[in-house]
Protein backbone atom coordinates (compact mmCIF):
# COMPACT_ATOMS: atom_id res chain seq x y z
CA UNK A 1 0.00 0.00 0.00
CA UNK A 2 2.27 3.10 -1.25
CA UNK A 3 0.90 6.22 -0.11
CA UNK A 4 2.06 9.06 -1.93
CA UNK A 5 0.85 12.77 -1.51
CA UNK A 6 2.64 15.54 -2.92
CA UNK A 7 1.36 18.67 -4.03
CA UNK A 8 0.64 18.75 -7.63
CA UNK A 9 -0.93 20.86 -9.84
CA UNK A 10 -4.17 19.56 -10.38
CA UNK A 11 -5.56 19.85 -13.82
CA UNK A 12 -8.10 17.61 -14.40
CA UNK A 13 -7.47 14.41 -15.98
CA UNK A 14 -8.07 12.25 -18.78
CA UNK A 15 -12.09 11.04 -19.91
CA UNK A 16 -15.21 10.64 -20.23
CA UNK A 17 -18.18 12.49 -20.25
CA UNK A 18 -19.68 9.73 -22.13
CA UNK A 19 -18.93 7.16 -24.27
CA UNK A 20 -20.78 6.67 -27.78
CA UNK A 21 -20.89 2.94 -29.17
CA UNK A 22 -22.66 2.90 -32.63
CA UNK A 23 -21.32 -0.16 -33.79
CA UNK A 24 -22.96 -2.40 -31.62
CA UNK A 25 -26.49 -3.12 -31.13
CA UNK A 26 -27.06 -4.11 -27.26
CA UNK A 27 -28.73 -2.73 -24.80
CA UNK A 28 -26.11 -3.26 -22.65
CA UNK A 29 -23.76 -0.58 -20.69
CA UNK A 30 -20.19 0.15 -22.28
CA UNK A 31 -18.64 -1.90 -19.52
CA UNK A 32 -19.94 -4.87 -20.66
CA UNK A 33 -19.42 -4.42 -24.26
CA UNK A 34 -16.14 -5.72 -25.62
CA UNK A 35 -15.25 -2.71 -27.61
CA UNK A 36 -16.74 0.66 -27.71
CA UNK A 37 -16.07 4.49 -28.96
CA UNK A 38 -14.57 6.71 -26.50
CA UNK A 39 -13.88 10.22 -26.27
CA UNK A 40 -10.96 11.98 -24.98
CA UNK A 41 -10.78 15.66 -24.43
CA UNK A 42 -8.06 16.66 -21.87
CA UNK A 43 -4.56 17.65 -22.03
CA UNK A 44 -3.27 14.79 -19.96
CA UNK A 45 -2.51 12.62 -22.61
CA UNK A 46 -0.74 15.07 -24.98
CA UNK A 47 1.13 14.85 -27.39
CA UNK A 48 -0.79 11.53 -27.85
CA UNK A 49 -4.23 12.31 -27.97
CA UNK A 50 -5.49 15.90 -28.85
CA UNK A 51 -6.99 18.60 -26.85
CA UNK A 52 -9.95 19.20 -28.81
CA UNK A 53 -11.24 15.27 -28.43
CA UNK A 54 -10.03 12.20 -29.82
CA UNK A 55 -12.72 9.62 -30.28
CA UNK A 56 -10.96 6.51 -29.42
CA UNK A 57 -12.01 2.45 -29.90
CA UNK A 58 -11.30 0.55 -26.73
CA UNK A 59 -11.67 -2.81 -26.02
CA UNK A 60 -12.54 -4.75 -22.90
CA UNK A 61 -11.45 -8.01 -22.96
CA UNK A 62 -7.80 -7.78 -22.56
CA UNK A 63 -7.22 -6.87 -19.09
CA UNK A 64 -9.84 -9.90 -18.36
CA UNK A 65 -7.00 -12.26 -19.67
CA UNK A 66 -3.72 -10.21 -17.97
CA UNK A 67 -2.63 -9.16 -21.43
CA UNK A 68 -2.28 -5.52 -20.55
CA UNK A 69 1.64 -4.31 -21.02
CA UNK A 70 4.27 -1.79 -20.84
CA UNK A 71 3.02 1.08 -23.02
CA UNK A 72 -0.19 0.42 -23.26
CA UNK A 73 -2.89 3.36 -23.21
CA UNK A 74 -6.07 1.84 -21.00
CA UNK A 75 -9.14 2.91 -19.32
CA UNK A 76 -9.54 2.66 -15.14
CA UNK A 77 -12.04 3.55 -13.25
CA UNK A 78 -10.42 6.48 -11.18
CA UNK A 79 -9.37 5.42 -7.54
CA UNK A 80 -10.81 8.68 -6.28
CA UNK A 81 -13.89 8.47 -8.31
CA UNK A 82 -15.69 6.03 -9.12
CA UNK A 83 -18.02 7.48 -11.56
CA UNK A 84 -15.02 8.62 -13.82
CA UNK A 85 -12.55 6.82 -16.47
CA UNK A 86 -9.56 7.72 -16.58
CA UNK A 87 -7.22 7.49 -19.69
CA UNK A 88 -3.54 6.41 -18.98
CA UNK A 89 -0.56 4.77 -20.17
CA UNK A 90 0.87 2.19 -18.13
CA UNK A 91 4.49 2.49 -17.08
CA UNK A 92 4.77 -0.51 -14.26
CA UNK A 93 3.61 -3.78 -13.68
CA UNK A 94 3.85 -5.35 -10.49
CA UNK A 95 7.48 -5.92 -9.19
CA UNK A 96 8.91 -3.09 -11.46
CA UNK A 97 10.80 -0.30 -9.55
CA UNK A 98 10.26 3.41 -10.58
CA UNK A 99 11.33 6.93 -10.49
CA UNK A 100 9.62 9.59 -11.03
CA UNK A 101 10.11 13.86 -10.83
CA UNK A 102 8.04 14.29 -7.38
CA UNK A 103 7.04 18.31 -9.39
CA UNK A 104 8.28 18.60 -12.76
CA UNK A 105 7.68 21.80 -12.68
CA UNK A 106 10.18 22.80 -9.54
CA UNK A 107 13.09 20.08 -9.72
CA UNK A 108 14.36 17.00 -9.67
CA UNK A 109 13.36 15.71 -6.03
CA UNK A 110 13.23 12.37 -7.95
CA UNK A 111 11.13 9.58 -5.74
CA UNK A 112 11.46 6.08 -5.96
CA UNK A 113 8.85 3.08 -5.84
CA UNK A 114 8.41 -0.51 -6.44
CA UNK A 115 4.70 -1.32 -7.37
CA UNK A 116 2.95 -3.53 -5.49
CA UNK A 117 1.71 -6.78 -6.29
CA UNK A 118 -1.46 -7.22 -8.50
CA UNK A 119 -1.25 -3.04 -9.49
CA UNK A 120 -0.47 -1.28 -12.28
CA UNK A 121 1.11 2.20 -12.56
CA UNK A 122 -0.48 4.32 -14.80
CA UNK A 123 0.67 7.80 -15.59
CA UNK A 124 -0.29 10.65 -18.93
CA UNK A 125 1.77 11.17 -21.05
CA UNK A 126 1.42 15.46 -20.24
CA UNK A 127 3.43 14.78 -17.31
CA UNK A 128 3.02 18.30 -16.19
CA UNK A 129 -1.16 18.34 -16.54
CA UNK A 130 -1.77 14.98 -15.48
CA UNK A 131 -3.25 13.11 -12.35
CA UNK A 132 -1.82 9.57 -12.21
CA UNK A 133 0.05 7.24 -10.30
CA UNK A 134 2.01 10.00 -9.09
CA UNK A 135 -0.65 12.00 -7.13
CA UNK A 136 -2.96 8.84 -6.26
CA UNK A 137 -0.58 5.55 -6.20
CA UNK A 138 -0.27 2.58 -7.86
CA UNK A 139 -3.70 1.23 -9.23
CA UNK A 140 -4.98 -2.15 -8.44
CA UNK A 141 -5.10 -4.51 -11.53
CA UNK A 142 -8.72 -4.94 -10.98
CA UNK A 143 -9.84 -1.19 -12.07
CA UNK A 144 -8.06 -1.56 -15.04
CA UNK A 145 -11.55 -1.64 -17.87
CA UNK A 146 -10.26 -1.46 -20.92
CA UNK A 147 -7.22 -1.00 -23.18
CA UNK A 148 -7.52 1.05 -26.31
CA UNK A 149 -6.68 0.21 -29.76
CA UNK A 150 -6.59 2.82 -31.99
CA UNK A 151 -8.00 6.49 -32.49
CA UNK A 152 -11.20 6.66 -35.13
CA UNK A 153 -11.59 10.82 -35.12
CA UNK A 154 -10.62 12.91 -36.23
CA UNK A 155 -9.87 11.03 -39.42
CA UNK A 156 -6.81 13.01 -40.28
CA UNK A 157 -5.05 10.81 -37.18
CA UNK A 158 -7.21 7.90 -37.73
CA UNK A 159 -5.00 4.65 -36.50
CA UNK A 160 -2.38 3.62 -33.85
CA UNK A 161 -1.84 5.50 -30.78
CA UNK A 162 2.08 5.93 -30.65
CA UNK B 1 -47.69 -26.67 -49.71
CA UNK B 2 -46.75 -28.89 -46.83
CA UNK B 3 -43.54 -27.26 -45.29
CA UNK B 4 -40.25 -29.67 -45.44
CA UNK B 5 -38.62 -30.65 -42.87
CA UNK B 6 -35.83 -28.16 -42.90
CA UNK B 7 -38.14 -25.87 -43.08
CA UNK B 8 -39.90 -26.85 -39.75
CA UNK B 9 -36.70 -27.65 -38.32
CA UNK B 10 -35.57 -24.10 -39.25
CA UNK B 11 -38.52 -22.30 -37.56
CA UNK B 12 -37.64 -24.74 -34.50
CA UNK B 13 -34.19 -23.52 -33.96
CA UNK B 14 -35.31 -20.11 -34.35
CA UNK B 15 -37.55 -20.40 -31.35
CA UNK B 16 -35.81 -21.86 -29.32
CA UNK B 17 -32.62 -19.25 -30.47
CA UNK B 18 -35.06 -16.27 -29.93
CA UNK B 19 -35.60 -18.25 -26.37
CA UNK B 20 -31.60 -18.97 -25.17
CA UNK B 21 -31.06 -14.80 -26.31
CA UNK B 22 -34.02 -13.76 -24.08
CA UNK B 23 -33.23 -16.26 -20.92
CA UNK B 24 -29.71 -14.82 -21.55
CA UNK B 25 -30.14 -11.48 -21.39
CA UNK B 26 -32.69 -11.84 -18.53
CA UNK B 27 -29.92 -13.25 -16.31
CA UNK B 28 -26.73 -11.03 -18.14
CA UNK B 29 -28.58 -7.52 -16.50
CA UNK B 30 -30.06 -8.95 -13.09
CA UNK B 31 -26.47 -10.76 -12.28
CA UNK B 32 -24.44 -7.32 -13.39
CA UNK B 33 -27.17 -5.03 -12.41
CA UNK B 34 -29.53 -6.11 -9.73
CA UNK B 35 -28.52 -9.29 -7.41
CA UNK B 36 -26.08 -12.18 -7.61
CA UNK B 37 -25.79 -15.72 -5.99
CA UNK B 38 -22.18 -16.00 -4.18
CA UNK B 39 -20.57 -18.79 -2.25
CA UNK B 40 -18.22 -17.67 0.70
CA UNK B 41 -16.18 -19.50 2.73
CA UNK B 42 -13.17 -18.72 5.09
CA UNK B 43 -12.52 -18.02 8.56
CA UNK B 44 -12.25 -14.40 8.26
CA UNK B 45 -16.02 -13.54 9.02
CA UNK B 46 -17.36 -15.87 11.58
CA UNK B 47 -19.64 -15.47 13.32
CA UNK B 48 -21.39 -13.62 10.32
CA UNK B 49 -20.57 -16.40 8.25
CA UNK B 50 -19.54 -19.91 7.93
CA UNK B 51 -15.99 -20.98 7.86
CA UNK B 52 -17.12 -24.01 5.55
CA UNK B 53 -18.85 -22.25 2.81
CA UNK B 54 -23.03 -20.25 2.96
CA UNK B 55 -24.77 -19.77 -0.31
CA UNK B 56 -25.28 -16.35 -0.02
CA UNK B 57 -27.40 -13.64 -2.39
CA UNK B 58 -25.48 -10.34 -3.18
CA UNK B 59 -26.96 -7.08 -5.06
CA UNK B 60 -25.45 -4.52 -6.58
CA UNK B 61 -27.85 -1.69 -6.39
CA UNK B 62 -27.09 0.07 -3.07
CA UNK B 63 -23.68 2.65 -2.25
CA UNK B 64 -21.64 0.60 0.28
CA UNK B 65 -22.54 2.10 3.68
CA UNK B 66 -20.81 1.51 7.37
CA UNK B 67 -21.35 -2.21 8.44
CA UNK B 68 -22.24 -3.99 5.19
CA UNK B 69 -20.44 -7.05 4.85
CA UNK B 70 -19.16 -6.63 0.74
CA UNK B 71 -17.45 -8.69 -1.86
CA UNK B 72 -14.34 -6.52 -3.67
CA UNK B 73 -12.14 -7.97 -6.14
CA UNK B 74 -8.48 -8.14 -3.97
CA UNK B 75 -6.49 -5.19 -4.60
CA UNK B 76 -3.75 -7.56 -4.06
CA UNK B 77 -5.01 -10.49 -6.25
CA UNK B 78 -7.60 -9.85 -9.18
CA UNK B 79 -8.79 -13.03 -9.37
CA UNK B 80 -9.40 -13.29 -5.69
CA UNK B 81 -12.75 -12.48 -4.05
CA UNK B 82 -12.72 -11.23 -0.47
CA UNK B 83 -15.72 -10.99 1.73
CA UNK B 84 -15.45 -8.39 4.30
CA UNK B 85 -17.29 -5.84 5.83
CA UNK B 86 -16.72 -1.73 5.29
CA UNK B 87 -15.53 -0.88 8.40
CA UNK B 88 -14.86 2.87 7.37
CA UNK B 89 -15.59 5.42 4.73
CA UNK B 90 -14.13 8.11 3.22
CA UNK B 91 -13.18 10.62 5.46
CA UNK B 92 -13.50 8.81 8.69
CA UNK B 93 -10.40 7.55 10.93
CA UNK B 94 -9.62 4.18 11.44
CA UNK B 95 -7.47 2.82 13.87
CA UNK B 96 -6.18 -0.64 14.22
CA UNK B 97 -3.47 -2.90 15.52
CA UNK B 98 -0.07 -2.66 13.76
CA UNK B 99 0.71 -6.45 13.94
CA UNK B 100 -1.12 -7.79 17.26
CA UNK B 101 1.03 -11.20 17.42
CA UNK B 102 3.90 -8.69 18.16
CA UNK B 103 2.79 -5.78 20.39
CA UNK B 104 -0.70 -3.28 21.09
CA UNK B 105 1.23 -0.77 18.75
CA UNK B 106 -1.89 0.99 16.85
CA UNK B 107 -2.27 3.14 13.77
CA UNK B 108 -4.45 5.87 12.50
CA UNK B 109 -5.43 6.53 9.03
CA UNK B 110 -8.18 9.04 7.38
CA UNK B 111 -9.39 6.67 4.70
CA UNK B 112 -8.80 8.67 1.59
CA UNK B 113 -11.44 9.79 -1.08
CA UNK B 114 -12.99 6.79 -2.86
CA UNK B 115 -12.07 4.25 -1.04
CA UNK B 116 -13.32 2.64 1.96
CA UNK B 117 -11.69 0.41 4.72
CA UNK B 118 -12.69 -3.58 5.07
CA UNK B 119 -12.17 -5.57 7.60
CA UNK B 120 -13.08 -9.35 8.73
CA UNK B 121 -15.49 -10.05 11.58
CA UNK B 122 -13.04 -12.36 12.64
CA UNK B 123 -10.40 -10.01 13.09
CA UNK B 124 -7.86 -12.70 14.69
CA UNK B 125 -7.66 -14.87 11.43
CA UNK B 126 -8.79 -11.84 8.40
CA UNK B 127 -6.59 -10.28 5.69
CA UNK B 128 -7.89 -7.39 4.92
CA UNK B 129 -7.37 -3.91 4.70
CA UNK B 130 -4.91 -3.96 7.52
CA UNK B 131 -2.64 -6.05 5.20
CA UNK B 132 -4.03 -4.02 2.02
CA UNK B 133 -4.60 -0.91 2.72
CA UNK B 134 -8.60 0.88 2.48
CA UNK B 135 -10.02 -0.84 -0.95
CA UNK B 136 -11.15 2.28 -3.93
CA UNK B 137 -14.84 2.43 -4.72
CA UNK B 138 -14.60 0.73 -8.28
CA UNK B 139 -13.41 -2.77 -6.75
CA UNK B 140 -16.69 -3.64 -4.87
CA UNK B 141 -19.06 -5.87 -6.67
CA UNK B 142 -21.98 -5.93 -4.04
CA UNK B 143 -23.18 -6.37 -0.68
CA UNK B 144 -24.53 -9.66 0.87
CA UNK B 145 -28.13 -9.40 1.38
CA UNK B 146 -29.36 -13.04 2.38
CA UNK B 147 -28.15 -16.40 2.98
CA UNK B 148 -29.46 -18.82 1.21
CA UNK B 149 -27.76 -22.23 2.80
CA UNK B 150 -26.93 -23.58 4.97
CA UNK B 151 -31.32 -23.65 5.32
CA UNK B 152 -31.36 -23.64 9.04
CA UNK B 153 -29.32 -20.20 8.92
CA UNK B 154 -31.65 -18.52 5.82
CA UNK B 155 -32.19 -15.10 6.60
CA UNK B 156 -30.50 -11.48 5.93
CA UNK B 157 -27.05 -10.48 6.81
CA UNK B 158 -26.99 -8.11 9.10
CA UNK B 159 -25.16 -6.38 11.48
CA UNK B 160 -22.12 -7.60 13.90
CA UNK B 161 -22.94 -10.14 16.42
CA UNK B 162 -21.63 -8.69 19.91
CA UNK B 163 -20.45 -11.78 21.88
Amino acid sequence: MAEISKPMAWNGEGSIGASINRRQVSLFDPRHRSLHNLIHSRPSMLPTLNLTGDVILAEHLSHRFGKIGLGDIVLVRSPTDPTRMVTKRVLGLEGHKLSFSADPLVGDGSVSVVVPKGHVWIQGDNLYASTDSRNFGPVPYSLVEGKALLRVWPPRFFGSLR
Amino acid sequence: MASSFWNIAYQQAMKSGVLVAKVYSFLHVTTNYLAFPAYAFGPSMIPTLHPSGNVVLAERISKPSRGDVVVFQSPEDPNKLPTKRVVGLEGDSVSFVVDPGKNDESRTIVVPKGHVWVEGDYIQNSRDSRSFGPVPYGLIQGRLLWRVWPFQDFGPIGPPTTT
